[in-house]
C-alpha cells in the first residue's frame, strides 16, 4: 500500500489532490425498511482479516503524511447503503462478497428475518456501510522534500 | 437477486464535496466495473482508470457512453507500478481500494 502511494505520488502535479475513499469496519447497522417504518435488526460481525486490512490501510497514510509526502486536507465519513429484496438474498450476498472480512451471527440473522416477515410488504434488508473519504494534497515542496531524503 | 446499493447516492455527494473534478486529468485506481467512474467523468478533461481485473474492466469499456469515448480510458496496471510518466494527472481518485 505504501508503494501504491508513492507511485500515485509520483504520477500527480504539484498541488496534486489524492482522494481516498473506502468502506471502515464498525460492526455496520442492519435495518429492515419500508415506505413507513425502519428497524435496526442487529449489527454485522467484523472478523481480524478485515480489521487487519483497514489497520494496514491507515498505518500507510499515516507513513506518507509522516513523510511529507501528502497533506490531509478534509476528512468525512458517511454511509453507503446496500439493500436488498430479502434476509436471504442479503445473507447469500454477504457469503459470496464478504467472507472472510466480515459476517452475521445466527441471533442477528433470526432477528432480521423475523423483523422483515412481520413487516410491510414493501419491506427490504439493507446494511450501512460506514465509509471514509480523505482529500490529500500533495505540494512541490512536499516532493522536493521526499526527493532529497 | 435486486441489489441496490447506494440508493442516496451519498458516494457521489461525498466525492464532489470534496474534489474538483471540472477539467481536470483523473487517474482512478480500483474502478472497477466504472460505477464510480460514471459518476464524474464527463466533467473531467480526461480520465484514466486502471484496474487488475480484466472481466470488469471489459465490462467498463463495453458500459462506456458513446460521449465519453475520447476521455476515458482503461488500463489494466497495478497501484504500485503506474505505467504513467511523473506529473501526469492533478487528482487521483483511490476507489475503495486502498
Amino acid at each position: 500500500m505504501v508503494h501504491a502511494l508513492s507511485e500515485i505520488r509520483r504520477t500527480l502535479k504539484p498541488n496534486g489532490i489524492l482522494i481516498d475513499m473506502r468502506p471502515v469496519l464498525d460492526r455496520w447497522q442492519i435495518e429492515v425498511v419500508s415506505t413507513r417504518d425502519s428497524r435496526e435488526t442487529g449489527r454485522m460481525q467484523d472478523f481480524p482479516v478485515g480489521l487487519a486490512d483497514d489497520e494496514a490501510a491507515n498505518q500507510s497514510v499515516a507513513y506518507a503524511a509522516q513523510n511529507g509526502w501528502f497533506t490531509r486536507e478534509q476528512e468525512d465519513f458517511f454511509s453507503f447503503t446496500y439493500s436488498w429484496d430479502s434476509p436471504k438474498e442479503m445473507e447469500e450476498w454477504i457469503e459470496e462478497e464478504w467472507e472472510g472480512f466480515i459476517g452475521l451471527d445466527e441471533e442477528t440473522k433470526q432477528a432480521t428475518r423475523s423483523a422483515w416477515a412481520s413487516a410491510d410488504a414493501d419491506a427490504r434488508v439493507q446494511v450501512k456501510v460506514k465509509m471514509l473519504i480523505t482529500r490529500w494534497r500533495t505540494t512541490a515542496q512536499n516532493l522536493k522534500a521526499a526527493s532529497q531524503s | 437477486m435486486t441489489l441496490q446499493s447506494d440508493p442516496e447516492r451519498n458516494e457521489t455527494k461525498y466525492l464532489h464535496k470534496l474534489a474538483d473534478f471540472a477539467q481536470k486529468r483523473i487517474l482512478e485506481i480500483g474502478c472497477g466495473e466504472g460505477r464510480l467512474t460514471w459518476q464524474y467523468a464527463k466533467e473531467t478533461r480526461s480520465t484514466t482508470a486502471i484496474d487488475l481485473d480484466a472481466d470488469a474492466l471489459r465490462v467498463a469499456t463495453i458500459d462506456r457512453p458513446s460521449d465519453l469515448e475520447s476521455k476515458v480510458y482503461f488500463a489494466s496496471a497495478k497501484s504500485e507500478q503506474l505505467p504513467f510518466s511523473k506529473e501526469t494527472f492533478d487528482s487521483a481518485v483511490l476507489a475503495w481500494s486502498l
